[in-house]
């Protein structure tokens, strides 16, 4: 290691300090939430609860956990992560495959079908006039169909696919494979890292999306958990999360209920919707890094 | 030819669930464009609806529309200014870090706030800046000070954007940065270290031009977006105080369009909206090809 000269040493701790507070930006407000969701909430509107609770209590949780909308929102939020994740893997991969063959009759022109509708589309009012014709309207299936196939995410697969030595593919061929096996017993196996990334991507986008219960459908039993947050980001008072539930009286019969405010309410609603990413997101950083890097290399 | 394609059947029965979804959901909306020129009801069939000419388009006089235009531009402009940069600053700085261990520590916790929603963000927003109880609040009157309604204000709510744009995506952008900047030959800083050249000097004579390409292909490449500002980001933090500032074209079709039912006036905003980001896309393609000798196609 060669001797820094005070200047470097100067800039790499300016830039060390800058880092730290980069990092505390992004950290502390979860740290925030967290101890507001964790104390009383009457007592946390007194202010000067930063980092940890003062008044230590779960009614927050119990009332988000216990309450049917949300349970209900939970068990749609998972319902379309999972579904619409499969749906929409399986359709990039075979996608993805079955462009990969050069020789395809009509390639090109199957391409440009694809990439046009990158450069142009209808907008807003003609989609829901569509969904609303195919009976996708408050419809659970609004949350797969329309966005199972992603032209970006086909692109990328395809590139990768492309990577892939054609030998595999052939000797595959001459022992007499057809395509649907070969994409099954070759090409998933070896597009594993690959699908691993997009699926997440998927994923996420699918467990954040909030835009289509809110337009699309308007059965409350049919939203998704950021869906029914997006309604009660406005809220200003507690019959938004009560109102439809039992535990409402519950509650009220428990002592515990005057020391509620809808903001220690709101706090654990949004922690228990950001749980799950926070807690898989070490885990799966690394196929996310390799997803927007093989994404990002021009096709 | 009907041999060849018989060949590839198989790979054509793999297509096909694309070719029909984008054909359901892409090219069948296209097609329904035309409720820009008709007098459409929901329930009614787009073909027998009215034909009326342009006078969807009368949104055009309207002073609300070139307020909206206005705010597009201002937010996109501002978020731009402020939101390209960023990255580039940010990988350098990551770059420069000597410790590998919180080198990546760095990178992992920026880009993080990628994965959360925008409501998650929003929350994040009036956890720290609202009335009763809100960080902000609490540190100005401890100070003395009058507390500010940040979330309903006119004045407040551009910072708020760009500032929550940033935080939630400057990391994410620094990744591509950061691999072009690990794909620069190390030699070139040898040489130029041998040539007497500081940190600084470093920076800017190798670092800099190594991520050129990538600096220009992200430049292009964000562009035609321009006008198409998060909608995703804006609607959960509008409201009612602070709508003359807020709202922008996607904003405002979702309002016209969905709820308040003026399908015609707000498919013929939207029309003109993609209409714009076309021409951008291909005005775009031509300056690449120009400069780069290769366009995006």
């Amino acid at each position: 290691m060669k001797k820094r000269s005070s200047g470097e040493r100067l800039s790499q701790s300016i830039i060390v300090i800058f880092m730290l507070l980069l990092c505390l930006s992004v950290l502390y407000p979860f740290a925030y939430m967290l101890a507001i969701s964790l104390n009383e909430g009457t007592d946390a509107a007194k202010g000067g609860v930063y980092l940890w609770p003062r008044a230590f209590t779960l009614i927050n949780y119990e009332i988000v956990l216990g309450n049917e909308v949300i349970q209900r929102a939970y068990l749609i939020t998972i319902a379309r992560t999972v579904l619409g994740t499969i749906a929409g893997l399986l359709i990039t991969l075979m996608v993805a495959f079955g462009l990969s063959y050069q020789r395809v009759p009509f390639r090109k022109s199957i391409l440009s079908y694809i990439l046009i509708t990158m450069l142009f589309n209808g907008g807003l009012v003609p989609l829901y006039i569509q969904l609303y014709n195919l009976g996708l309207i408050n419809n659970f299936l609004v949350y797969i169909i329309p966005g199972m196939f992603s032209v970006w995410n086909m692109f990328v697969m395809l590139k990768f696919i492309q990577g892939i030595p054609e030998a595999l593919i052939e000797s595959a061929e001459l022992d007499g494979a057809g395509p649907f096996r070969i994409l099954i017993q070759i090409i998933a196996p070896l597009s594993k890292p690959m699908l691993a990334a997009i699926g997440l991507f998927i994923a996420v986008g699918h467990w954040n999306d909030w835009f289509a219960g809110a337009f699309y459908v308007t059965k409350q039993d049919l939203i998704p958990v950021q869906t029914f947050l997006q309604q009660l980001l406005s809220a200003q008072d507690m019959s938004a999360i009560l109102g439809s539930n039992s535990n409402q009286e519950a509650l009220a019969r428990g002592s515990q209920m005057k020391n509620v405010t809808l903001m220690s309410v709101k706090m654990a609603t949004v922690m228990v919707s950001a749980i799950p990413i926070l807690c898989v997101y070490p885990f799966l950083q690394k196929y996310f890094v390799k997803g927007v890097l093989i994404g990002s290399v021009k096709g | 030819m009907m041999a060849s394609l018989y060949k590839y059947r198989w790979q054509y029965v793999m297509i096909f669930p694309a070719i029909l979804l984008l054909f359901l959901f892409n090219y069948v909306p296209m097609a329904g464009i035309q409720i820009a020129f008709r007098d459409f009801q929901i329930g009614s069939s787009i073909w027998d609806s009215a034909w009326v000419g342009w006078q969807n388009f009368s949104f055009l006089q309207e002073p609300q529309f070139w307020t909206v235009v206005k705010n597009t531009l201002f937010i996109s402009v501002l978020k731009f200014v402020f939101g390209f940069p960023a990255p580039i600053i940010l990988a350098l700085m990551i770059n420069e870090l000597v410790h590998a261990g919180f080198k990546r520590f760095v990178q992992s916790v920026s880009y993080l706030p990628h994965f959360f929603s925008w409501i998650v963000v929003a929350y994040i927003l009036q956890s720290f800046l609202t009335l009763d109880g809100g960080l902000a609040n609490d540190l100005i009157t401890r100070m003395g000070g009058e507390p500010i309604f940040f979330l309903g204000s006119e004045s407040w709510f551009r910072p708020m954007i760009v500032s929550s744009g940033l935080w939630k995506e400057v990391g994410w952008n620094t990744i591509l940065y950061l691999a072009a900047i690990s794909a620069i030959d190390p030699q070139l800083y040898e040489a130029a270290t041998v040539e007497g050249a500081g940190k600084r000097a470093q920076i800017r004579h190798v670092t800099l031009p190594g991520i050129m390409p990538t600096v220009s292909i992200v430049l292009i490449l964000s562009i035609p977006s321009l006008i198409a500002v998060g909608m995703d980001q804006i609607y959960p933090l509008m409201n009612p105080a602070n709508m003359q500032v807020a709202d922008v074209l996607d904003t405002y079709v979702l309002r016209s369009g969905l709820q308040q039912g003026y399908f015609g006036m707000a498919t013929a905003i939207g029309l003109l909206s993609s209409v714009i980001s076309l021409v951008l896309v291909v005005v775009t393609n031509q300056i690449s090809r120009k400069l780069n000798g290769e366009g995006l196609w």
